[in-house]
């Protein structure tokens, strides 16, 4: 194709150096939050006021900011729970369920310990507290092991598989807080029984504790990756499943144990955000939003591009973005969703950017002297699609 | 029983409708895991436009419409940008829950208007979907429209050679696909169950997925899964008319899903591959690059 003198060629490229990824994930990110501009106008409020109320809130404001950190750190679990399987070519959108399994493990042990009969039961938090993060993890993993021994073992398709036990682990929560359940608050409003006050999360920096998860997993699953012997296998089954197994890689065992690693993730997200976030502190009626926000983290893992460093600071835009976009709904008298509408339009945006990973575009001004016909420069050959 | 049976027949037929766009799709070789975005941008948009024009025919029209462009736009990410179908099918997926949010939010509630007539007391469209099977069988199997959909998703390298626009025809089956799905979509939401609440297609596109993967990719067994999960979907809301009083409601609720996954496990056998495993089209989610 030409353009006014100048060549623009569409190439495929063989490698994309890390620093060209990263920039195209950056670009994505200002392009999407350009065009979702065109949703506030569509809705009647300026994009420029819209994101400045968004960024204010979310980062500047001393009610927000909590929030925002409360919201980052859900994010970020949620985006551990989806690259740990993404890094071994396997799609795990099942953090949803994992969550539910991992709150409902968590307050099956307070349930244990007697903590349902009234929200002042003294129990001893130096006991019960690390045995409901421990249970939350479980029982995260064990929902995400599911998946990934089916995919692992007969190849199963680990999307529908996902999806299914989402839908299968939110009706169990319904059956479990609701219509008399086990776990229903005595006062019979349809949600889970309040965490006893004595079992409340203790806090760091006026964060709840579980920001260490946070951070310790940003360190440890990078080195996991670059550095132990299962991340080295785990990349090389996502880069091709077939030439690992070909190499002697066991990919059954590999599939397992990135959906156990990745469900038990998911579960410390649950832990956090039903028994360490101030405010909620139990399995709420609503507790179908809380879990599809974890859908956040596939977008978070692709424009991280499945690094758990960048991911704490995609997941803290990310946590921002969502907590402000429900605050300029209502300042700006919105519709409802906002944040969800701010999502889609962000991995769509992230998806169309996904062609710039795999080709390039060469502008070149036209040649004087043509090229003797018959004999194609090399990087012709690679051309995409003819000229 | 009979309304529980003829509920039923009404479920199966929206599952059909999008398991065939869905087949139509994998039989050229895309596969499309936003099937449950598409549904629900077809039946938020055709519950939308439907409510405000108050015609029950713009509403289907619209259904189908932004069902075309999603399929469309799955095509111009997956056949001419070479991006991963998985992921363009998630964004799909995404993108449409998200904006079906924003969007159906102010109309929660009920559609509203009188219902649609039934035939024999069922919907007319479910006479539609079986000759829709019986038709989409015939293009796939009988005609030259048909092989060449079916070479361009086993092998697209070759049916290039023999002279078919491999790009083109792939554009075709998403976009039949799309509308397809868009057309489900818009009856579930203007029949089915005309109530727009928050993410309520409940996981019916990817239980029309899964379906799709143990038709083996054949329209007539795309139908009988079909019925049988049309029944079990309703028996999961009617649970008293089988076993009265066991369980609660919530774990029947989840029946349907765990079967998906059960059958999805049995067809993933080595029992199973072995002996029914060449149906899959060959090519099926692989972009193709023509040299």
């Amino acid at each position: 194709m030409t353009v006014g003198g100048y060549r623009v060629r569409i190439l495929r490229r063989a490698t994309l150096p890390g620093w060209e990824a990263a920039l195209f994930s950056v670009l994505a990110l200002g392009v999407g939050l350009f065009l979702f501009g065109f949703v506030f106008l569509f809705a009647g409020a300026s994009p420029m006021q819209a994101y400045q109320e968004i960024f204010r809130y979310a980062f500047f404001n001393a009610n927000g900011i909590p929030l925002t950190m409360s919201r980052f750190i859900f994010l970020a679990l949620s985006t551990y729970a989806f690259i740990v399987p993404f890094r071994a070519g396997e799609w795990n959108i099942g953090m949803t369920g994992q969550i539910y399994m991992g709150g409902l493990a968590a307050y099956a042990v307070v349930y244990a310990f007697g903590g349902k009969v009234s929200k002042d039961v003294p129990l001893n938090p130096a006991l019960v507290l690390p045995l409901m993060v421990l249970a939350a993890a479980l029982g995260g993993a064990l929902m995400g092991g599911i998946a990934g021994y089916l995919k692992g073992r007969w190849d199963v398709n680990e999307i529908v598989v996902t999806m299914m036990l989402n839908f299968i682990a939110f009706w169990l929560v319904s059956h479990m807080i609701k219509d008399g359940g086990p776990f229903m608050n005595v006062g019979g409003r349809g949600e889970g029984f309040t965490l006893p006050t004595s079992l409340r999360a203790p806090t760091v920096l006026g964060m709840p504790f579980t920001i260490l998860f946070v951070l310790v997993l940003a360190g440890a699953l990078e080195f996991l990756f670059a550095r132990t012997s299962l991340g080295y296998q785990i990349r090389a089954a996502g880069l091709s499943s077939k030439a690992a197994r070909y190499a002697g890689m066991d990919t059954t065992r590999i599939s397992l144990w990135v959906f156990l690693l990745g469900g038990g993730i998911a579960g410390l997200a649950a832990y956090h955000y039903f028994a360490a976030v101030p405010g909620v502190y139990k399995i709420p009626r609503n507790y179908g939003e809380f879990g599809d926000l974890a859908f956040f983290g596939i977008i978070c893992g692709l424009i991280a591009l499945g690094n758990p460093l960048a991911t704490l600071p995609v997941a803290l835009l990310f946590g921002g973005l969502s907590i402000g976009g429900r605050y300029a709904q209502g300042k700006l008298h919105l519709g409802f969703g906002v944040d969800y509408a701010l999502m889609g339009v962000l991995m769509i945006t992230l998806v169309a950017f996904q062609f710039f990973y795999r080709y390039r575009i060469v502008v070149e001004p036209l040649a004087p002297e043509p090229r003797p016909s018959g004999t194609p420069a090399p990087s012709d050959l690679a051309s995409y699609g003819g000229e | 029983m009979l309304p529980f049976i003829l509920r039923s027949l009404e479920a199966a037929m929206i599952f059909t409708f999008a398991g065939l766009g869905e087949l139509v799709n994998q039989r050229g070789g895309i596969l499309n895991v936003g099937l449950e975005g598409i549904m629900l941008f077809g039946a938020t948009l055709g519950f939308v436009a439907a409510q405000t024009t108050e015609s029950y025919l713009v509403g289907f029209l619209v259904g189908v419409l932004v069902g075309g462009l999603l399929g469309l736009l799955h095509g111009v990410f997956s056949i001419s940008l070479g991006v991963d179908q998985v992921v363009s099918g998630m964004g799909i997926w995404i993108f449409s829950f998200g904006m079906t949010t924003y969007i159906g939010s102010p109309f929660t509630g009920p559609l509203g208007m009188e219902r649609l007539p039934t035939v024999l007391g069922i919907s007319p469209f479910f006479y539609v979907a079986v000759l829709l099977a019986v038709g989409i069988w015939f293009v796939l199997t009988k005609t030259s429209l048909g092989l060449a959909i079916r070479s361009v998703g086993e092998t697209p390298d070759v049916a290039e050679v023999s002279g078919i626009h491999v790009a083109r025809l792939r554009y075709l089956c998403v976009v039949v696909g799309g509308m397809l799905a868009g057309f489900a979509g818009a009856l579930y939401a203007l029949y089915y169950n005309p109530v727009w609440n928050y993410n309520f297609l409940m996981g019916w596109g990817f239980i029309s997925l899964a379906l799709v993967f143990f038709s083996m990719w054949n329209p007539f067994l795309l139908f009988g899964g079909a019925l049988l999960f049309g029944l079990l979907w309703q028996l999961s809301l009617n649970p008293e008319l089988l076993l009265p009083g066991l369980f609660s409601r919530y774990i029947w609720r989840m029946v349907p899903f765990a079967v998906t996954v059960l059958v999805l496990v049995f067809i993933s056998t080595d029992w199973f591959r072995a002996r029914w495993g060449a149906t899959r089209p060959q090519a099926l989610g692989q972009p193709y690059h023509r040299e």
